[in-house]
């Protein structure tokens, strides 16, 4: 059986603000509720295009920042379901 | 020249747009005509819809309506809708007269006024109408109250001049008690627009100051904190009161003291006036920064140089000043809003002469025991 892949992508209603150096925040128009991004948060962020999976962005995490804990995947599928939870992310599940 | 150090955001989050110049009033200290803000045309629709869509681009989260009076637009139903189709929310400055049932639906059903903020000067219309004029009182009312019927978020402000100085404590018990509004915000007639033509009849007098500063302070803490300000009697007392304590347990800074840190709106907001020219304030309208449609906010953002001089005002220290020279507050002094430097000495590089808490004291002022 082939194994299923779950792609994300942003919700275009979410505004998302870049503010000062690489950190961000989620804004809400409807609720204007904010949601801030550390520089992690805000790179996965833009990487949600709905064709990149979750462990594509882990592995990008781990080139572009140093330190990158060995759990950085799990909390990255947290931090997207949070997303998903808030609805400021869908997701498309696709079994190749 | 560059940005200052301290933190610009990287674009705007806020945006006021004088949306029109026009307005069905003209009351006596109104700030907006016979200043630079008074444009001579208003900007048609489209170009105002095209320009929401760069403040999309832009990421800009809020936009503030105002005018003039935002309601004499026939358009704003229009209007509001560019706003919404490019996720923004909005909020609304205005006289409150021309509030119908139907505009008040057509705000609540877009789910982004965060707030229409009303002038309501009296507790009856001889005081509020002794300026704004005859029968306005009884429409900011009716404004509300359909507002309020559609449970949109009524943001009411008391503009105190020298006819509802004496009025205080019942423009609260109305306000709060009998329209049972959860708060409201305070400022004064200042010397900008109309008002210069009027001060003596309008403009607070140091008595009138000390007086109006005492009563606010007192209703605030009778209210529980349902009273507020960021300028006139009450954020001065505020203001000033910890000044004057930090002077007394001999305090060797306040936050911001010291330099012209009084204004930080720079940082995170600008304007646009009714004919389209980019702003830093709508009260700082005659420094002009470009024209929407032909130049690019982003850019004017980044790296105007007129902005980013405006920016690194709060560098500027206020020993360099004759007019603080010797001066017991200087550590915990921030020189106050430049529009009111400007307005009063024609330059937005001084502290603000109207908040200057040596010259009240000197002019006989006091400030209220209760916050001392
Ligand atoms: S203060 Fe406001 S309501 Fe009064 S004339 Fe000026 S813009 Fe119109
Ligand atoms: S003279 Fe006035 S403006 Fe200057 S530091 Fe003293 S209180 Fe502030």
């Amino acid at each position: 059986m082939s194994k299923t892949i779950k792609y994300h992508v942003r919700n275009p209603d979410i505004v998302f603000r870049e503010e000062f150096d690489d950190w961000a925040i989620l804004f809400d128009p409807d609720t204007g509720n904010v949601f801030g991004l550390n520089p992690t948060g805000a790179l996965a962020w833009k990487m949600l295009d709905g064709t990149t999976s979750v462990k594509e962005i882990a592995e990008a995490m781990m080139r572009l920042f140093s330190n990158v804990p060995e759990e950085a995947p799990a909390e990255i599928m947290q931090f997207i379901d949070e997303l998903v939870e808030r609805g400021y992310v869908g997701q498309d599940v696709t079994t190749p | 020249m560059t940005p200052p150090k301290s933190q610009v955001m990287r674009s705007p989050r806020t945006v006021d747009l004088a949306v029109t110049n026009r307005c069905n009033l003209r009351c006596t200290y109104c700030s907006h005509f016979s200043s630079a803000s008074e444009a001579e045309r208003d900007l048609p629709i489209d170009e105002w819809l095209h320009f929401f869509e760069e403040l999309n681009r832009c990421a800009v989260m809020n936009v503030t309506l105002q005018g003039g009076e935002p309601f004499c637009r026939p358009d704003l139903p229009e209007l509001i809708d560019g706003i919404v189709e490019n996720r923004m929310r909005f909020s609304i400055l205005s006289n409150g007269t021309l509030i119908t049932d139907d505009a008040a639906a057509h705000l609540a059903g877009t789910g982004r006024c965060t707030s229409v903020q009303v002038s309501i000067d009296g507790p009856t219309p001889r005081v509020h109408d002794s300026f704004r004029g005859t029968g306005t009182f009884d429409q900011a009312v009716n404004g509300i109250g359909h507002l309020r019927d559609h449970e949109i978020p009524v943001a009411v402000r008391v503009t105190i001049h020298r006819q509802n100085v004496d009025h205080l404590d019942e423009i609260a018990r109305f306000l709060l008690e009998d329209l049972g509004l959860p708060s409201f915000s305070t400022n004064a007639a200042s010397h900008f627009g109309l008002c210069r033509e009027h001060t003596e009849a309008v403009q607070l007098t140091v008595a009138d100051r000390t007086q109006a500063m005492e009563t606010l302070v007192r209703l605030k803490q009778e209210y529980g904190n349902r009273i507020s300000a960021t300028a006139g009697p009450l954020a001065e007392a505020e203001r000033w009161a910890e000044m004057e304590r930090a002077r007394l347990e001999g305090m060797d800074r306040l936050p911001g003291g010291g330099s012209l840190t009084g204004c930080g709106c720079t940082t995170s907001k600008i304007a646009v006036r009714a004919d389209g020219v980019i702003v830093p304030c709508i009260l700082i309208s005659h420094i002009e920064l470009g024209q929407i449609g032909r130049t690019a906010l982003q850019d004017i953002w980044t790296y105007h140089p007129d902005l980013n001089k405006l920016r690194r005002r709060q560098e500027i220290p206020l020993e360099q000043f004759a007019f603080c020279r010797g001066c017991d507050y200087i550590k915990f002094c921030t020189g106050n809003c430049p529009a009111l430097a400007y307005t009063t000495l024609g330059d937005v590089y001084h502290p603000s002469p109207d908040a200057c808490l040596r010259r009240f004291i000197a002019a006989g002022g006091r400030l209220p025991e209760v916050i001392l």
